[in-house]
């Protein structure tokens, strides 16, 4: 059942015209991952290679492909964490840096800290001699046109944003049995400067313990929170439940005590895995056992032997 | 239905000439965000109220009398949740702001979000008219001499819980007339950490959590332990599993030393008024108001009583 890595691309109502290359990227990132557990790679190895390549693909709102703040600017979320140790990394509000999940991890590793902010998170970067990346390198042309249509009267933003892009994350266990998880986003789409969602937070983004598993949370950020989804997942777990039944368990209480919607992947320390969504879709990729497990709408598991290349299955709609 | 409020001063070796001020300065806000509940106000209120009163006293290590980060600046970090809702605003690294747990109410209240940080909180604190205070308003000149002796922040951690010259969080936890609970928890952080560090304090689940269900809890210690083990909200699973407020904050505490070999206390209540005020450092002060007994501590196991003046 080991190694196993599983990867989300954002849970909501994918566009059509985007759905293919969502799949391709998150079953790419999965392969990624899948590697590096194959070659002896730790699960913090793999989650964070997995997440470092959905945040250079400018698909997915996170790194290159970020929404945009009320002002136009990007300002990311990301966070790392350890199930063996519990240790844990994140970063808020952090600008001009390509891999927030990787700076995610630095702030693990070589600091006391576990989360640093704004511009802390920044002076860290530069004395840990991370390059600083141009504004416009993580703008793209979708992100700078959703934030303009959000800027009129009677936009909704979290409606808009219940879909189209999401944050993205994965979780891993590793041959030795060690449970990773990380994640990474640019947030809500006009969301104001300084907001700071779920994914930064430990229990709520993500939450990663050899003893029970881990989880990568999507969807809407504030609701989350209120629940500390990741943390609660696990709990679930603690008391017996099978990791697709907590997921579950996890969502609906959201949706019925909170009103949110969103989407996780979750594994335990044995290799079990589910990926499960409030959401009308979420898109997500597995690997275990040299297969690739992948899906969008509700309902929908497509398999392939992970050597060979992705077969697009979707029918038109 | 009983109401409760509990407050912490933070838990750590509080120094024998820091004793009464800590012990005076809990019960005097407890005293306060009592009188709200006495008046009929929300859980919400009462927590808020409390929090303030310890923010606007220098003895303790939030708003007024914040310890320095590494760059000798003060940043703030704040959290308030209303356990009927769930909704929750929080403020991590907020600068020159006295009340900010006044600020991560306005978060929850005005915004759509839930938490801010940096120049984001700023600015929404200034686009609602909070004023700012200069930082030297902030800074007691104990802690300006204090951060000027000690120059490294993992020295500080390993003194810091069981040291003498280090403040710490400060939080409270209301049940209110209705059976709503709620909590607050408001901090300047460890003294030395790097700029922009975030603990546990304005992170839901960590620093504090509240819900009707089960109830609110505040924390306060080493914020990274915390961080690793959710500690609010690892109580409250416990109580809802059925464990006493007591035999779940004992149990979590047990848990964060063991697992991760970190310090701290809690203060919890419950929907039906149960309460416990528990730490793993060596002293933690608190105090708590029911029925007009005011209760207070500490030392260990030390649970003082004085009937509440009118």
């Amino acid at each position: 059942m080991l190694p196993v890595v599983v990867v989300h691309g954002g849970a909501g109502h994918v566009p059509k015209e985007r759905s293919e290359k969502a799949t391709m990227g998150v079953s790419s990132a999965a392969r990624s991952g899948y590697l590096v557990l194959q070659g002896g790679g730790s699960s913090m190895d793999a989650v964070v290679a997995a997440v470092s390549q959905l945040e250079n693909n400018p698909l997915f709102n996170a790194g290159c492909g970020s929404v945009l703040n009320v002002k136009g600017e990007v300002e990311m979320d990301a966070l790392v964490m350890d199930g063996k140790t519990l240790c844990s990394g994140a970063v808020s509000a952090v600008r001009n840096i390509a891999n927030p999940v990787e700076l995610a991890r630095m702030v693990m590793d070589k600091t006391s800290h576990a989360c640093l902010t704004a511009e802390g998170a920044s002076m860290f970067a530069r004395s840990m001699g991370v390059p600083e990346v141009p504004h416009e390198s993580l703008v793209t042309e979708y992100s700078r046109m959703r934030w303009r249509k959000n800027l009129e009267p009677g936009a909704d933003p979290v409606a808009c944003q219940m879909g189209k892009m999401g944050t993205v994350g994965a979780v891993a266990v590793d041959v030795e049995g060690n449970v990773a998880c990380a994640t990474s986003t640019g947030g809500m789409m006009n969301k104001m400067e300084g907001r700071v969602g779920d994914t930064p937070c430990i229990g709520s983004g993500g939450y990663a313990d050899n003893h029970s598993g881990a989880v990568s949370t999507t969807g809407h950020g504030e609701t989350i929170m209120k629940v500390t989804l990741a943390r609660l997942i696990l709990f679930y777990m603690e008391q017996g439940h099978s990791v697709e039944a907590a997921s579950d368990m996890g969502l609906a209480y959201m949706k019925s005590r909170v009103d949110g919607l969103g989407g996780v992947v979750t594994v335990d320390p044995q290799g079990n895995w589910a990926a499960r969504f409030s959401s009308l879709q979420m898109a997500w990729a597995a690997a275990q056992k040299d297969m690739l497990h992948y899906g969008l709408y509700v309902g929908e598991h497509w398999s392939q032997n992970i050597q060979e290349p992705h077969s697009p299955h979707h029918a038109d709609i | 239905m009983p109401a409760v409020l509990l407050v912490h001063g933070g838990a750590w070796a509080i120094p024998e000439e820091l004793a009464k001020a800590s012990v005076d300065g809990v019960k005097s806000a407890a005293c306060e965000g009592f009188s709200v509940l006495r008046r009929g106000g929300s859980a919400l209120d009462a927590v808020e109220a409390a929090v303030r009163a310890l923010e606007d006293n220098p003895d303790f290590n939030a708003g007024h009398g914040a310890t320095l980060n590494i760059d000798g600046e003060v940043e703030l970090d704040a959290i308030i949740m209303d356990g009927r809702t769930l909704a929750c605003g929080a403020v991590s690294s907020v600068k020159n702001i006295a009340n900010p747990v006044s600020l991560a109410r306005a978060v929850m209240e005005k915004t759509s979000h839930v938490m801010l940080t940096g120049r984001g909180g700023n600015l929404f604190a200034e686009s609602i008219g909070v004023g700012s205070v200069p930082s030297d308003s902030l800074v007691s000149d104990h802690e300006r001499t204090e951060w000027s002796k000690m120059d490294n922040y993992d020295a500080e951690v390993l003194t810091d819980f069981n040291s003498k010259w280090a403040h710490d969080t400060v939080g409270a936890v209301a049940v209110d007339s209705a059976g709503n609970v709620a909590c607050a928890t408001s901090t300047g952080g460890i003294r030395n950490k790097m700029v922009g560090r975030v603990g546990d304090s304005p992170i839901v689940g960590c620093g504090g959590y509240a819900d009707n269900s089960s109830g609110a809890v505040s924390c306060t210690g080493h914020g990274e332990s915390i961080l690793k083990v959710t500690l609010a909200r690892l109580i409250l699973s416990h109580i809802e599993q059925g464990k006493s407020v007591a035999d779940a904050s004992q149990l979590s505490l047990q848990h964060m030393s063991d697992r991760v070999h970190g310090a701290g206390g809690a203060v919890v209540v419950s929907p039906s008024g149960q309460w416990a005020a528990t730490f793993t450092t060596k002293r933690m002060a608190w105090a708590a108001v029911e029925q007009d007994v005011l209760w207070f501590g500490l030392d260990p196991n030390e649970r003082l009583k004085e009937k509440l003046s009118q």
